[in-house]
């Protein structure tokens, strides 16, 4: 049975990505940095888990190592979780190996040891069907597999060497300002079309209305910094019920971020803003004018 | 002198691209652009280098299509542009398009830090900067929001999903920065204008040495077809409007 080597560091993505090698009836080995992470990796349902031993701080200090097990042991792939480290990993090992990677994966199955992925391309315009033959690399996202039914495999310590050139000064917790919208049911966001950041407050008044949370476009969070978090294809994903837009153009990176929305409302003064092909329903007109009419509109239902 | 290198893609400007009725893709009226967030690398480069008191130069990889971005680069404040064209680009995955980066950086004599955008607008592949730093055996670090150099070594901030890690790198070493490095100012005149007599100097991929075989190939592409009602309300005045999207919303159940 073909191995296939696991790695990461949120271990939902591990259980989807054992669930996805389980059903295509080959073997899933899950790779855990600490003794900590193989506790819980062990109970996920895959067949083995290597507990990774040596000096170590990041698991990018054993993209080598890692590299050399898995040619070593015959693997047929790495699937890493689509994390900053994850992918990190990933792209380390494919270019240790001279390896094809195929990132963000939608979709994946085996035909023989040929792996068949989807993957998609500007911002999610366009959808690439692959197909890598000998041993390669995917990154998977969140949310693209089922998880393996949970059951205890065991654990397996491998010293690998380290490489220890870069070093850790410190580690900073992100202390989330705001709410988590990946989980928000409604969001009202703001683009570039709201002048000051004082007029936030007619979005804010709409989404008390609507029971809806606040987002942004990644200018208002990055470059006017009146947000703590933006969503889009470098920001936070969302999917809520109502997803309400305005004085958002909608470039392609930010609908990628919202094209899992139930529904997409969008008010824009330019009526050619992408936004609109994205969105069920719209308004061409100023915000200042629609949002505060329709807020009002809103309360006499 | 110390060279820092911006790597940069030309690429299809997405909003470009028609889907046809049947998904169909076509891209024939396409303009091109600089990578997006290549514009916040770029600035990164040269900012760095000039603390450093390094020089900022520029490296990409594409087509023959890919000439009109020299200028467009230099004029961001790179100093020079080195490019590599070549017909198989195009359809080039992350293993062939690091191999010849990476030749090609072989090349450029004195690199102490090669900077590479998180994700291209194009493929957000986000493998270029791990894969350029494994062929070269240099360290790497992604997701870089900060970038300090001093003398033999950039202290580097790695914004990842619940926290900032600070990192300690030698040099040479390979870096993926986040467009939240720093903003990418808009060239002016006169930058453009100098941009125009700044030297650019092209490496043949054949002189390179560089692989373009790789184990992956795509077997088809489609466009992704958002299925959403696009229902406008233009009829009658804004109040009217107004009305009939929060009824249309409370018939969708979100209010």
């Amino acid at each position: 049975m073909a191995d296939i080597y696991i790695y990461s560091d949120k271990p939902d993505v591990a259980a989807e990505i054992t669930g996805f090698v389980k059903r295509e009836k080959k073997k899933a080995i899950l790779l855990a940095e600490s003794k900590e992470a193989a506790d819980v990796l062990k109970k996920l349902g895959a067949d083995a888990v290597l507990l990774i031993s040596g000096d170590g701080r990041r698991i990018n200090d054993y993209a080598e190592a890692i590299a050399g097990l898995t040619k070593a042991k015959g693997g047929l792939l790495l699937a890493v979780g689509s994390t900053v480290a994850g992918r990190e990993l990933g792209a380390s090992v494919a270019g240790r190996l001279g390896c094809a990677m195929i990132s963000d994966v939608r979709a994946a199955r085996f035909e023989g040891d040929v792996l068949c992925a989807e993957k998609m391309t500007f911002g999610g315009a366009v959808i690439h069907a692959e197909k890598m033959s000998g041993f390669g690399v995917i990154s998977v996202p969140a949310g693209v597999f089922e998880k393996a039914d949970p059951a205890e495999c065991g654990v397996e310590e491998v010293p690998l060497p380290a490489d220890a050139r870069i070093s850790l000064i410190k580690t900073q917790p992100v202390v989330k300002q705001g709410v988590d919208l990946s989980k928000a049911q409604k969001i009202v966001s703001i683009g570039l079309g709201v002048n000051k950041e004082e007029d936030i407050q007619i979005a804010r008044d709409l989404a008390e209305v609507l029971g809806a949370e606040i987002g942004c476009s990644r200018s208002i969070a990055e470059d006017r910094k009146w947000l703590p978090d933006y969503i889009g294809m470098t920001g936070v994903t969302v999917k809520p019920q109502l997803y309400f837009a305005m004085g958002l153009s909608g470039q392609i990176q930010h609908v990628f971020g919202i094209r899992d929305s139930k529904l997409i409302v969008a008010v824009d003064t330019n009526d050619k803003a992408p936004i609109f092909r994205a969105a069920d329903y719209g308004i061409v007109g100023d915000l200042y004018e629609v949002v505060p009419m329709l807020t009002e509109a809103i309360k006499k239902l | 002198m110390a060279k820092i290198v911006a790597c940069y893609k030309w690429v299809i400007d997405e909003t470009d691209i028609r889907v046809k009725d049947d998904l169909s893709i076509d891209v024939s009226r396409a303009q091109r652009k600089l990578s997006d967030y290549d514009r916040n690398t770029i600035e990164a480069a040269v900012r760095a280098a000039k603390e450093a008191g390094a020089q900022a130069v520029g490296l990409t990889f594409g087509t023959d299509k890919i000439k009109p971005s020299l200028k467009e680069a230099l004029s961001r404040g790179l100093t020079e542009v080195y490019w590599v064209a070549s017909d198989k680009a195009e359809s080039a995955d992350g293993k062939i398009t690091a191999n010849i980066l990476a030749a090609a950086i072989r090349t450029i004599k004195d690199v102490s830090v090669v900077l590479c955008t998180d994700g291209s607008s194009d493929s957000f592949a986000r493998q270029t900067a791990p894969r350029i730093a494994a062929i070269l055996g240099w360290p790497v670090v992604t997701g870089v929001r900060q970038l300090e150099i001093a003398g033999d070594a950039a202290t580097v901030t790695q914004a990842r999903e619940n926290s900032w890690e600070t990192l300690r790198a030698p040099l040479p070493a390979v870096f993926a920065v986040l467009p939240e490095i720093n903003p990418a100012p808009i060239p002016g005149l006169m930058a453009i204008v100098s941009a125009a007599k700044k030297p650019n100097t092209e490496l043949k991929a054949e002189d390179l040495g560089a692989s373009f075989e790789t184990n992956v190939r795509t077997a088809g592409a489609k466009g992704y077809a958002m299925d959403r009602k696009n229902i406008m309300f233009t009829e009658g005045a804004m109040a009217d409007r107004v009305r009939e999207l929060a009824l249309a919303l409370r018939k969708e159940g979100v209010l």
